[in-house]
């Protein structure tokens, strides 16, 4: 049923999907995105879409996507299941389960956490064929999109996912609690002192904590460590991938140092950047600048934040939406870039659609990932602010009037504006990665000890690079 | 006689087949599968004794042994206790309706599910907006990392655990004082014996056959602890409260290392039956049949 084999070969409906294809060219201009004439195949199939998050939401998101399904085949029909958990090893270990009980779905919407746990694991297509033979279509996608994004969902110089959403670790902050303690909107080159010095002034607000963060992966104390130069992994690059820059980004400079997606090496999670980076947390605690952390997905966090008991705290774009329903106005808070210690370095996940190998549908499956990716998808996916567009087109200040920040515009800067903005380090042992990290910060901020607890993660990641 | 017996086969066939499914047949498929490796999507490898020699020489597995014998004895030891007193306590209740009140509250909480509880309870002991560190704090008391310090992580756990089992001790203990011959307890009286010495001559040897039932279900039920330590801390501090479930479910889902958590539990499976051996051992010496 593949229309796009390993080998490359192709089927009888390829030729009959490419002829029809071709046909309608013309009207491809006038329907914009990543559209394509209906086909009625004489099998109706079902194609079955996992995505991380409320369960409650897989009725109307199928609603919302069904009609792009039916653009593709008009026979097909659309399966929206949602897994929810704390974190997206949660996810990850429920999408593994199915596919062990063999009820894979086609689709899984899997962020930067799992793109090489299923490429790793050989679960994922590599979409290079598909990419390569919908390249003309496919343009006006890339040419929307960041090539840091398109990088972030490589492995081993192939690409397995077709981008939607990213959300980069920036500091947000309640303009409510600045104004009480005088303060004014950091700069965009702020450093580290400057934050410490921002924490002391608002710490002087009784019941309210200067500074609050989440024990996790994205967005932890890891965006410390990647401001003071450490990390987790040693950071490589995989060969490979000039097959895609040539391709979608043709005389694009920038794509010049991107290489086959990132390649995570040898733990590093005792080096001195990474411990001083962790002990810095520790001691905002002892200071009184921070309490200690839950370990998490971040709902009580953004629920502490919007009740105005915290004035600074690390967020991404889905902050906008989530600040924004828990009834915080537009301009009650407001986002900067992360600040300088060593280097003004952020980091980033983005998330895209990878398709199954056990899908029985992958030619269909790839003709939905790549309607998801369509423009006019976002917001039937993620509507109210819930996640950053990857499309530049889509960052407007219309999206952000109605929720805010202000300062949105930081949230795509922080992939153009800084060279060194980096994906989290997510391997294909990223489970247990998850695992130790929450772990050992929990140990760290229980002792007091950051050094010790970080010799524990280097052996952890250690043994599990191993497995 | 011969019809009767087939009978009586046909009528446990159901029961045993269910048994022989759901409870025989994944025990055995654990056992078989600790001697393999397997990440659930390539096919399993033979592994021998390798999980095993892994195992005895794995520190996080055996520290989170020791973890979870401390709570589970805690847990039992405070069940028992907190039951006793409490069926104690209602037992003196002459009215009826005060009897049954509390009953059904102090049974209550056990018909929750665990996982419920420990959302809810997470959240009443969070130290920035919890409830408990509220109403602490209008004592003067500062707030308590009940979640993200060792000793609070370790004793929350142990308080909620009790909290929602000690209904199931109190029922049956109100049920064991119930029995006890009232001849007996007025033999005690009219020899001149207070209520402690009721209490510890006659009473608690009378009743030492429910001690030792909740105290061995008790045992293999802390044992087998996850759901609390799963939702409020994820093992936290550290390895603090990584109770040896959660490091199965962690190993094999998560770390998809599904023969090495194969064997852990089968680990756990002979230290279970070995400490339900000794508690049945020493209650040779300290349980009273009558």
């Amino acid at each position: 049923m593949r229309l796009v084999s390993g080998s490359g070969g192709l089927s009888r409906r390829t030729l009959l999907k490419a002829g029809s294809a071709a046909a309608g060219m013309g009207a491809l201009g006038a329907l914009g995105g990543l559209a394509r004439p209906a086909l009625a195949s004489s099998v109706a199939a079902t194609i079955t879409f996992a995505y991380f998050g409320d369960p409650k939401q897989a009725t109307s998101m199928r609603e919302s996507l069904l009609p792009l399904v039916k653009k593709v085949d008009q026979n097909a029909d659309l399966k929206v299941v949602g897994y929810n958990g704390t974190d997206w090893n949660d996810f990850f270990a429920k999408i593994l389960t199915q596919i062990a009980a063999g009820a894979p779905p086609d689709i899984v919407g899997v962020a930067t956490e799992g793109v090489q746990l299923m490429a790793g694991k050989d679960l994922a297509v590599p979409l290079d064929d598909y990419v390569k033979r919908d390249m003309a279509e496919l343009k006006e996608m890339f040419a929307d999109v960041d090539p840091i994004l398109i990088e972030g969902l490589m492995y081993d110089g192939h690409l397995f996912e077709l981008p939607v959403n990213f959300n980069a670790g920036n500091m947000f902050y309640s303009t409510k609690l600045f104004k009480q303690a005088g303060l004014d909107r950091p700069a965009d080159n702020w450093t580290m002192d400057d934050f410490q010095s921002y924490a002391k002034k608002i710490a002087a607000i009784p019941d309210v904590n200067a500074f609050d963060w989440i024990v996790r992966l994205w967005g932890s104390w890891t965006c410390f460590m990647y401001a003071n130069g450490g990390n987790l992994l040693e950071e490589q690059r995989f060969d490979g991938g000039q097959w895609l820059w040539d391709a979608a980004y043709p005389g694009n400079a920038s794509v010049k140092s991107r290489k086959g997606g990132w390649k995570w090496g040898a733990p590093t999670a005792n080096s001195a950047p990474t411990v001083e980076a962790l002990q810095l947390m520790i001691d905002l605690r002892k200071q009184g600048l921070a309490p200690s952390p839950d370990v998490g997905g971040g709902g009580t966090l953004q629920g502490l934040f919007a009740s105005n008991r915290i004035g600074m705290t690390i967020g991404g774009g889905f902050w906008a939406g989530g600040l924004h329903n828990a009834g915080m106005t537009p301009d009650s808070f407001d986002v900067q870039y992360f600040p300088k210690w060593k280097e003004q370095k952020h980091l980033f996940g983005v998330v895209g659609n990878a398709i199954l190998k056990s899908s029985k549908n992958q030619d269909l499956a790839w003709e939905v990932v790549k309607q998801l990716s369509a423009a006019d998808a976002f917001d039937l996916q993620f509507p109210g602010n819930a996640t950053t567009p990857v499309r530049r087109s889509l960052m407007t200040p219309e999206r952000y009037k109605t929720t805010g920040p202000e300062h949105w515009s930081v949230f795509y800067d922080t992939l153009t504006k800084f060279e060194n903005t980096t994906p989290i380090p997510a391997p294909p042992y990223y489970n247990a990665l998850a695992n130790a990290l929450n772990r050992r910060t929990t140990e760290a901020i229980a002792s007091g000890d950051a050094k010790s607890a970080l010799d524990g993660l280097q052996k952890d990641l250690e043994a599990a690079s191993k497995t | 006689m011969r019809g009767e017996a087939l009978f009586g086969y046909l009528m446990i066939l159901p029961a045993l087949v269910i048994v022989m499914l759901f409870t025989a047949g994944p025990i055995v498929a654990s056992i078989g599968l600790s001697f393999y490796q397997w990440d659930v999507i390539s096919p399993p490898s033979f592994a021998g004794l390798s999980n095993y020699e892994q195992l005895l020489s794995d520190q996080t597995v055996l520290h989170s042994f020791w973890v979870t014998l401390g709570l589970a004895v805690s847990i039992v030891v405070l069940e028992i206790l907190v039951g006793l007193g409490l069926a104690l306590l209602v037992q003196q209740r002459r009215s009826n309706v005060a009897r049954g009140t509390f009953r059904t509250i102090f049974y209550l909480p056990l018909l929750a599910s665990a996982s419920s509880v420990a959302i809810v309870m997470g959240y009443m002991f969070d130290q920035k907006f919890g409830v408990i560190n509220y109403y602490l704090g209008l004592l003067g008391i500062p707030n308590i990392p009940w979640l993200t310090s060792d000793f609070g992580a370790t004793a929350t756990i142990v308080i909620i655990a009790v909290w929602q089992q000690v209904g199931f001790a109190f029922v049956l203990f109100i049920a064991a004082l119930s029995s006890v011959p009232k001849d007996v307890l007025e033999a005690a009286q009219i020899d001149g014996a207070g209520p402690l010495r009721t209490f510890f001559a006659v009473k608690l040897p009378m009743i030492s056959p429910t001690v030792l039932f909740i105290s061995v279900v008790g045992m293999i039920g802390a044992m087998q602890l996850f759901d609390q330590p799963y939702v409020m801390t994820k093992g936290g501090p550290g390895y603090t409260t990584t109770t040896t479930v959660l490091l199965i479910y962690q190993t094999a889902f998560q770390n998809l290392q599904f023969g090495y958590g194969s064997a852990i539990s089968v680990m756990l499976l002979v230290v279970l039956i070995g400490l339900t051996a000794l508690q049945f051992l020493g209650a040779r010496k300290l349980v009273f049949y009558q």
